[in-house]
């Protein structure tokens, strides 16, 4: 008996689609729906966001001086601004009174800071009314990033179209050639589905992620400039899974002495200092994130390959802001085991491997590469 | 060839069982796409992949927005022996309730995740119990107190002691009797805090409590010798033992150790010619009958008049006085003769509580010349020392009302005496009542103030097992919550300010330092004993014969009476019960019912046939209802219950499982008895009780799975039993490329004869690989996760049958059946020989399972871990503490299987590549090798001519399971050689 279900699907979904979209174009909006009562004692909500118009430049109005947020972000960028952003002015200041946040701004200790502060006009009240912004800023943290909604709104509209095109072919029939409607059904709906396996690929990787961290630190600085070899922090990444992140008393090594950078400052390298002051780790934003049933050790690829840092991290020398490099997919692993020759004569282990050993002595040219000993297997990686 | 059974069912009629296990499968899966009342409910199939298309566009579309972001967090200051992502090994020590083990606890950034057995440790030789193995769960539960307590409130400690302080004050100064209730306390430095408390409080004594008593072998060894402790017994030096009910290999004394020492000389696998032969006499089917080559089935009564029976005909041959008592109907002649031809090398041994058999039993290893020979007086045990007399005294100066005080240690007796109940009442009238209890139990529950102490894991501590062999217990993580050590709370009542790690230190360079020359210097020995977790200098013990006793104890031997009498017996995986809130534990299946989640009433195979009884019906035992098991081999008139369940506050998963039977010890003659006489039983007709029973799991269709020989056939011909491993390779014939393993070719092998079926290696491979519990239904559905299962297979007479246990891991076959079933291509075979399984690759078909000869692959039905449906320890963070990071935690819809330690395998070759090194023989050691007490399990490389694997392939005994299938097993069996007269 035959069965057809397609009105019962029409309307078990159409509802369901609805409320999807409502969901994703309200979800920004909604964050102004809620406003939150006021945190900070003896300041309203006019105050603290008279205080935000300040900070950004829209009071007062004739202000010659550039807003504050122009140099102190408000917002993640990929661009590089070694100037502290606004949140980490608002957490540092947050416990602090008033007038050394003032004395700070109006009567700054470094020439530099006093250069590009030498305009500010804000003054008493005014500037209270920042801080209480800021205060604000820091109990509250910074609003989500609206997430990007144009490839959304792409494929809705390349669903608009072909919507229309059907509707075109089947009932209105106004355009005489055919083709074009045809055409265009065929161009949106390829495009709608190259756009579904492109992000389809993507979901899971973060290729390029170049997040901001609590503390502007450069490994341009550091590795580049500097000459700093990455073993140095990164100490464990020879004989452990794991390269580490450098705890904070390695930190100090140097920065016992060095207490003011080139490029930003005190603000950056205080942080470390009041961390370790505090008892308080830096909570760095991860980067290279493997999922939980992937197992990969540093020290083999380190200590056993002898591969250099850079081949999979990029050129981590040349970096202000540490971004990811490779994708970190499965196929650009499989790939550089099918390429990669083994140290199968320097390393005794791989005695184990007779035959090996006696092939390679009949054939001079033949190389072993990771994938001849079983580095592809599933369960070099998966357990 | 003998015929093999799994149950009763299958003896009778295979083919029918088979029906009914088909049919109930098919039942099982159909209940997936069915709800229980059979109502549509939820979500169809078929609506969930028309919602499918819909969802997987638009989330691909918005989840590229939003990523979580993750935090890498560094140590503020590095601890230099800390390496985030390598472990640190700690030696530590165990020691509950009479059960004692040198460990090496492996600690993960600071989480303890596993243990392991302690290599060094002379008396537990790396092996282990799946309790000693569970125990690292107990660190994780969440029943433990989360700090001090003063009737269910919160009590800063400064309050507690300033309260207790004062109440002790009030004690002493008008002499108001205070009793320390302790388990045995085997602590040197211990010892002497105790000592110091009680000079600073003269009212109080002390009182140590076994839930399980050896008073009877302590009062016997008492009049016999002078020593209130155990003998040492050497298994390995004799080639007769003789066992009365004592399950030695299981719950007796010292299970691991004596596991070693029997394995040891039962072993062939080296061209020994000669076995230990092995008598064990006993009512319910224990562990250690399992492995007898004669077992008679007999009532506990009947026990002292064989003991007698065969202490006279010892007698009668030596020349020695024979005494008068209570005769036996079993003939003991044979056993005699055997034993009067080993002098000097054979033991006797009674798990009885009665001192009257105990002094027997002294007489007849004296009169065999057995001490000083197998029975050594020098490493007497001291793990037991609770006298029953005591015990008896205490509560009935409780119940009159003459204590005014009690402090309770490590003990719990409202749950497990058998006047637990009038107990917990007197405990109540106290004026001053202390527990010192680290988790939930019932006494605690009752007791004005709780004082937890810390986990073992996170304490220091100091053990004497042993006559002159120490151990050091260490911290292996701090305190998770807040507790103190009882050493600390009584030295300061004693007014002294001290850590007990400064106590601990102190005493062994006082005392155990001068008795070694090692080391010159004290800090130096500390050291180096804290790396090694032992320090065995020894001692020289005499103890002459006292025959004195003898007379008057054959006289008052009881007689066998009429009437069913029901034994009581601490189970392998729960003990005394103290840990009934482990869920690894509960799930554990009995080794030999292979029940588990319940105690239960096993009735023999003719009684339950004349009353019509089958698995799960129910009977009254004096009115208690108790679900039934038909337990082939045991004794006639007999019935047998598992003590340590029917816990009431013991934490989520232990309270009401199972009933309580500690009510139903007796006690004769002062002291407790583990079995009670003229049991009424009545069938409850009409009611069932659902058993999660994975026994007839995983059948294997009655072929030569456990292949067996008796020695004497085996000296004769080594291939004995296993005649058809060679015309099965004769056939092996294949059409395609064989498989070359250039590197390493991984195998196991397994050495029936020594494994005695303990199930220390399910538990510990649990720990290892994430296994998840899964609660008694589940177990029931026969879903049970368990990556290393221990088959048991029955053999002959069902009233007294011959038993095999076998374990079954994934066979990792170079020709695996399951590999080319599997649609994606989820699990191929790798480069060294293992069958891989990719979890995230897995789409759940279970074409692999169906297609699995020895069905050791698991399915993941539900999401076990983080799912308050299954409310074990995986659905808290406390309880996912124990997950060892370097396994997967598999999610829903895909299958797993044993990957013979994939993640130790990688580990070790890491190392060796670092080091520029090949890998050395035995260095990988797989979690169920490392602590088997047996040491049944070899792991190796097949590859390497010399390993030991390699030779075990090549003995006559070994074969493979299904190897006419041709699937071509990397894991290979010896066969079992019994050693019958």
């Amino acid at each position: 008996m035959k069965r057809m279900y397609p009105a019962e699907t029409v309307f078990r979904l159409f509802p369901l689609a609805i409320l999807f979209v409502f969901l994703i174009i309200s979800s920004p909006f909604s964050l102004f729906a809620q406003p939150h009562a006021p945190l900070i004692e003896g300041h309203s909500h006019e105050d603290i966001k008279r205080g935000e118009r300040f900070f950004k430049g829209l009071l007062p109005f004739n202000s010659k001086g550039n807003a504050c947020s122009s140099c102190h972000n408000l917002t993640p960028s990929d661009t590089l601004n070694w100037n502290p952003s606004a949140i980490a002015i608002a957490t540092k200041y947050l416990g602090k009174d008033f007038d050394s946040f003032q004395s700070a701004i109006i009567e700054p200790s470094r020439s530099k800071m006093a250069q590009s502060h030498q305009d500010i006009q804000l003054q008493g009240e005014d500037l209270k009314m920042v801080k209480a912004y800021l205060d604000d800023l820091a109990m509250t943290g910074l609003s989500p990033m609206k997430p990007s909604i144009n490839n959304l709104l792409l494929f809705l509209f390349l669903g608009l179209l072909i919507t229309w095109t059907l509707l075109e072919l089947i009932f209105f029939r106004k355009i005489k050639y055919r083709i074009i409607p045809v055409i265009i059904f065929a161009g949106a709906f390829g495009f709608q589905v190259k756009m579904l396996v492109d992000e389809g690929i993507k979901l899971g990787r973060s290729q390029d992620y170049a997040p901001d961290q609590p503390i502007k630190f450069s490994h341009k600085v550091h590795a580049g400039d500097n000459g700093i070899d990455c073993m140095y922090c990164h100490h464990t990444a020879e004989d452990s899974k794991s390269a580490g992140i450098p705890a904070m008393n390695l930190c100090m090594n140097c920065h016992v002495l060095i207490r003011e950078g080139t490029n930003s400052g005190q603000f950056e390298i205080a942080k470390i200092v009041e961390s370790v002051e505090t008892e308080t780790p830096v909570e760095w934003v991860r980067l290279h994130n493997l999922p939980d049933h992937v197992f990969f050790s540093h020290a083999i690829h380190v200590g056993v390959a002898k591969l250099d840092c850079q081949q999979c991290h990029g050129p981590v020398e040349e970096m202000d802001i540490m971004r990811q490099h490779a994708d970190l997919s499965m196929g650009w692993c499989v790939n550089c085991h099918r390429d990669t020759d083994v140290k199968f004569t320097e390393n005794g282990y791989y005695e184990t491997f007779v035959k090996l050993h006696e092939e390679l002595e009949i054939d001079d040219l033949k190389s072993i590469k990771a994938e001849d000993i079983g580095a592809n297997d599933c369960m070099r990686c998966h357990y | 060839m003998k015929t093999y059974w799994r149950s009763l069912e299958e003896l009778e009629d295979p083919r029918a069982l088979r029906i009914r296990e088909a049919r109930e499968e098919a039942r099982q899966k159909s209940l997936l796409y069915k709800s229980k009342e059979g109502v549509d409910a939820g979500n169809s199939r078929r609506d969930f992949l028309k919602t499918l298309g819909f969802s997987v566009a638009a989330a691909t579309l918005v989840a590229s927005c939003k990523r979580p972001v993750e935090k890498a967090i560094p140590y503020l200051i590095k601890p230099e022996e800390i390496t985030p992502g390598k472990a640190n090994y700690y030696a530590t020590s165990y020691y509950d309730a009479g059960d004692y083990c040198s460990e090496v606890v492996k600690v993960r950034d600071g989480r303890p995740i596993k243990i392991e057995g302690n290599e060094l440790s002379s008396i537990s030789q790396s092996g282990t119990s799946a309790r000693v193995q569970a125990s690292i769960l107990n660190l994780y539960d969440g029943a433990r107190y989360k700090g001090p307590q003063k009737q269910n409130q919160p009590i800063s400690w400064v309050d507690a002691d300033q309260e207790v302080g004062q109440a002790l004050e009030d004690l002493k100064s008008h002499n108001g009797r205070l009793v320390l209730l302790t388990q045995t306390i085997i602590s040197p430095s211990t010892k002497k805090i105790i000592t110091q408390f009680l000079q600073t409080y003269p009212n109080a004594e002390w009182i140590q409590y076994d839930a399980v008593s050896a008073s009877g072998i302590l009062t016997a060894n008492q009049k016999s010798f002078g020593q209130r402790a155990i003998p040492d017994y050497r298994f390995d030096k004799s080639k007769v033992v003789v066992s009365f009910g004592a399950d030695f290999l299981g719950t007796w004394l010292s299970p691991v150790e004596y596991t070693k020492r029997y394995t040891s000389a039962r072993r062939l696998d080296d061209g020994q010619r000669t076995m230990l032969r092995h008598y064990q006499i006993e009512s319910h089917m224990s562990l250690t009958g399992s492995n007898a080559d004669v077992r008679f089935p007999v009532k506990p009564s009947e026990e002292a008049g064989m003991v007698l029976a065969l202490y006279n005909a010892i007698a009668g041959a030596k020349g020695a006085e024979q005494f008068s008592g209570p005769g036996t109907t079993v003939d003991v002649t044979p056993l005699a003769k055997e034993l009067l031809e080993n002098e000097n090398q054979s033991i006797v041994i009674s798990g009885s509580n009665d001192e009257n058999i105990q002094l027997l039993v002294n007489g007849i290893n004296h009169l065999l010349g057995n001490f000083g020979n197998t029975l050594l007086w020098d490493s007497a045990l001291l793990t037991k020392q609770g006298l029953d007399e005591e015990i008896s005294q205490l509560t009935a100066d409780l119940l009159a009302g003459k204590i005014e005080g009690l402090l309770v240690w490590g003990v719990n007796p409202v749950y497990d005496h058998p006047k637990g109940q009038e107990l917990e009442a007197a405990i109540r009238k106290l004026k001053l009542s202390v527990s010192f209890s680290e988790r939930k139990d019932e006494t605690a529950a009752v007791c004005q103030y709780i004082l937890p102490e810390p986990n073992y894991l996170e304490s220091w501590n100091d053990l004497e097992p042993k006559a002159g062999f120490y151990s050091l217990a260490q911290p292996t993580i701090s305190p998770l919550f807040d507790s103190r050590s009882v050493q600390e709370s009584l030295l300061k009542w004693s007014g002294q300010e001290q850590t007990y790690a400064e106590f601990l230190k102190i005493t062994w360079e006082n005392e155990f330092f001068p008795k070694q020359n090692e080391y010159a210097d004290f800090r130096l020995f500390w050291n180096y004993s804290l790396q090694k977790g032992v320090f065995e200098p020894g001692t020289t013990t005499t103890a002459s014969f006292n025959p004195e006793n003898l007379n008057a104890a054959a006289s008052s031997l009881a007689a066998a009476k009429p009437g069913t009498e029901v034994v009581l017996y601490e189970s392998i995986a729960l003990g005394n019960g103290k840990y009934a809130n482990n869920p690894w534990l509960q799930e554990l299946p009995d080794p030999i019912a292979k029940i588990s989640w319940d105690n239960y009433a096993s009735v023999p195979v003719a009684y339950a046939e004349e009353n019509g009884l089958q698995n799960e019906s129910v009977i009254r035992i004096n009115g208690l209802e108790l679900p039934v098991f038909i337990q082939p081999g045991q004794a006639k008139d007999t019935l047998a219950v598992a003590l340590g369940y029917g816990r009431t506050h013991a934490g989520k998963v232990g309270d009401g499982v199972g009933k309580n039977m500690f009510s139903y010890v007796t006690e004769k003659n002062g002291s407790r008895q583990y079995y009670f006489e003229n049991a009424s039983v009545e069938v409850a007709s009409g009611t069932t009780f659902p058993l999660a029973i994975s026994q007839t799991h995983h059948s294997m269709e009655g072929r030569p799975i456990v292949r067996e020989t008796n020695l004497d056939e085996y000296l004769l011909k080594p291939d004995a039993g296993n005649e058809l491993h060679e015309e099965f390779e004769k056939h092996h014939v294949t059409l395609y490329k064989e498989i070359e393993f250039k590197g390493h070719h991984w195998g196991m092998a397994v050495d029936l004869n020594s494994c005695t079926g303990c199930g220390n290696c399910a538990i510990s491979c649990q720990a290892e690989n994430n296994v998840q519990v899964i609660g008694k239904e589940q177990v029931r559905n026969r879903r049970i996760m368990h990556w290393i299962r221990v088959d048991r297979y029955y053999s002959g007479d069902p009233a007294n049958p011959d038993v095999s246990h076998q374990p079954v891991m994934c066979q990792h076959c170079d020709n695996a059946p399951c590999e080319n079933v599997c649609p994606v291509a989820a699990t191929p075979h790798s480069d060294e020989g293992l069958n891989q399984m990719a979890y995230n690759r897995c789409v759940g078909t279970k074409y692999c399972i169906n297609n699995c000869p020895y069905r050791v692959r698991r399915f993941n039905w539900f999401q076990y871990v983080n799912n308050d449906k299954f409310d074990y320890n995986a659905n808290n963070d406390l309880g996912r503490m124990v997950l060892n990071p370097d396994v997967t935690v598999r999610s829903r819809g895909v299958v797993e299987k044993c990957s013979m330690c994939v993640q130790r395998i990688q580990e070790k070759k890491q190392e060796a590549k670092l080091a520029g090194r090949m890998l050395e023989d035995g260095e990988i050691k797989t979690a169920c090798q490392q602590s088997c007490p047996g040491n049944a399990i070899v792991f190796g490389d097949l590859n390497n001519p010399e390993s030991k694997i390699s030779k075990l392939f090549k003995d006559k005994r070994n074969y493979h399971l299904l190897e006419e299938l041709h699937t071509l097993p990397s894991v290979g069996y010896l066969t079992k050689v019994r050693n019958k007269a």
